[in-house]
């Protein structure tokens, strides 16, 4: 074993090191170096204990104490603890993803796409549009209208039992709008049932539909319903 | 809480400017037609004319992929609608700036095919009540082969007989439901047929969820 004395490291004396050694008594040392034992006893205590256990070492002795039986249970009994077990979650967040998914929650308030007209709400100032289109073979059908200011892509019409039929129903500003069907993501089709049209002023001879949506109160929807 | 007060200062910083610069809904409308449409929303601007309308319309040709001279000319015909929408109002209700929603509602029916005259008569008739509903159901009945001078006639009484709003609009459905009874209904017995029974229109029946469909779809084009 070396020790140093002071900041620089030397050879040991040899007394010391035997006093280390236990081959001498420690109090037969001169005061300084019975300091310096006392110092480099104390390092070897440090040294000799037993370190900290590490995470994964606390993990393993938690599976370790786990009960048996929860090694015994069913995957069925294992998957409804896991379900019903409460957990800590930590959740984090960007503030753009959060801004964008509270303007997609706004935006689907605004138009909201439904299967079922009877679970819309429509609010103050507000009607029930339905949207009924026949459309045999048709891969995709959405309208677009001033309503979603013509964006594409926010009100599908769907058909879920495949007869050509297409519906959609939305919450809509009372008012007038006016719309058209795209069918299959690029053939712009007056609704057939609108019974109000208007040329769309493009100069190609195409009419948008007109609907007037009246309050949700009078339960009456003026064009495609 | 770093980037929440960035995005506070763009927005209050960026908004006023892109508000000056333009709609930043026109973002959406091709470059090459951007100039022009900008220019002539400026032009409604200026002008006090509502520009909801010219926007709508520029939105709608970018979404249709109209060519940019096209687009052009639809917004630029707008406008001009709308110019001659002031006029008529500002005829049928001297005195007043034009309200902004009469202006929009009398354009859309200019566009609808109703005569400047008959929607000047229609809109003195009532002159502080939004238009929209009167013009629109003298424009379904007109649609339907009625005589338009006849139409906005029942229009009128309709509302001198206490009818409002979106019930002028069921004057229009029951004059069509009275032509296409059986029996060979003319329009003008439709029409004597409805006056006789002002104000008590009845209601358009309330659309059912489950069949919201009153008539048959057609095959789409």
């Amino acid at each position: 074993m070396m020790a140093g004395t002071g900041g620089s490291m030397g050879p040991i004396d040899p007394r010391l090191q035997e006093a280390l050694d236990d081959e001498r008594d420690p109090g037969e040392l001169p005061a300084d170096q019975q300091e310096a034992y006392g110092r480099l006893m104390h390092a070897a205590r440090l040294l000799a204990r037993k370190p900290a256990l590490s995470v994964a070492d606390r993990v393993m002795a938690e599976i370790r104490a786990m009960p048996q039986q929860l090694h015994r249970m069913s995957p069925w009994h294992r998957a409804r603890r896991w379900l019903t077990q409460p957990r800590a979650v930590t959740l984090r967040l960007q503030p753009a993803w959060t801004l964008g998914l509270v303007a997609a929650g706004l935006a689907a308030i605004l138009v909201l796409p439904l299967d079922r007209a009877d679970e819309l709400a429509p609010g103050v100032a507000q009607g029930v549009a339905h949207f009924v289109g026949s459309f045999p073979g048709a891969r995709s059908v959405e309208v677009v209208g001033s309503f979603n200011n013509w964006s594409r892509g926010v009100l599908h019409l769907r058909d879920d039992n495949n007869d050509g039929i297409w519906h959609a129903a939305a919450v809509l500003p009372t008012g007038q709008h006016e719309y058209m069907f795209v069918v299959d993501g690029e053939r712009w089709v007056s609704d057939p049932l609108a019974g109000r049209y208007v040329d769309d002023g493009f100069g190609v001879g195409r009419q948008n539909s007109v609907l007037i949506v009246r309050p949700a109160s009078t339960g009456v929807m003026e064009g495609p319903q | 809480m770093r980037f929440a007060h960035a995005l506070l200062l763009t927005c209050v910083t960026v908004a006023p400017l892109v508000a000056q610069d333009g709609n930043p809904r026109l973002l959406r409308v091709p470059e090459a037609a951007r100039p022009a449409i900008d220019s002539l929303i400026a032009v409604a601007v200026a002008e006090s004319l509502p520009t909801e309308p010219l926007v709508q319309k520029a939105l709608e040709g970018s979404a249709k992929g109209v060519p940019p001279d096209r687009l052009v000319n639809g917004v630029r015909r707008g406008l001009i609608q709308l110019r001659e929408a002031r006029v008529i109002v500002s005829r049928a209700v001297p005195g007043q700036p034009a309200p902004e929603g009469h202006v929009a509602a009398v354009a859309a029916a200019l566009a609808r095919g109703l005569s400047p005259a008959i929607v000047e008569r229609l809109i003195s008739v009532a002159p502080t009540e939004p238009p929209a509903p009167a013009l629109h159901a003298t424009a379904d009945l007109v649609v339907h082969g009625f005589d338009p001078d006849s139409a906005a006639d029942l229009l009128v009484e309709a509302h001198h007989k206490g009818l409002r709003g979106d019930r002028l609009l069921d004057v229009a459905a029951a004059a069509d439901h009275e032509l296409q009874r059986a029996g060979g209904r003319t329009q003008a017995d439709a029409l004597a047929k409805v006056r006789a029974m002002l104000p008590n229109v009845p209601p358009p029946p309330p659309p059912s969820p489950a069949h919201p469909v009153t008539h048959h779809p057609q095959k789409g084009s």
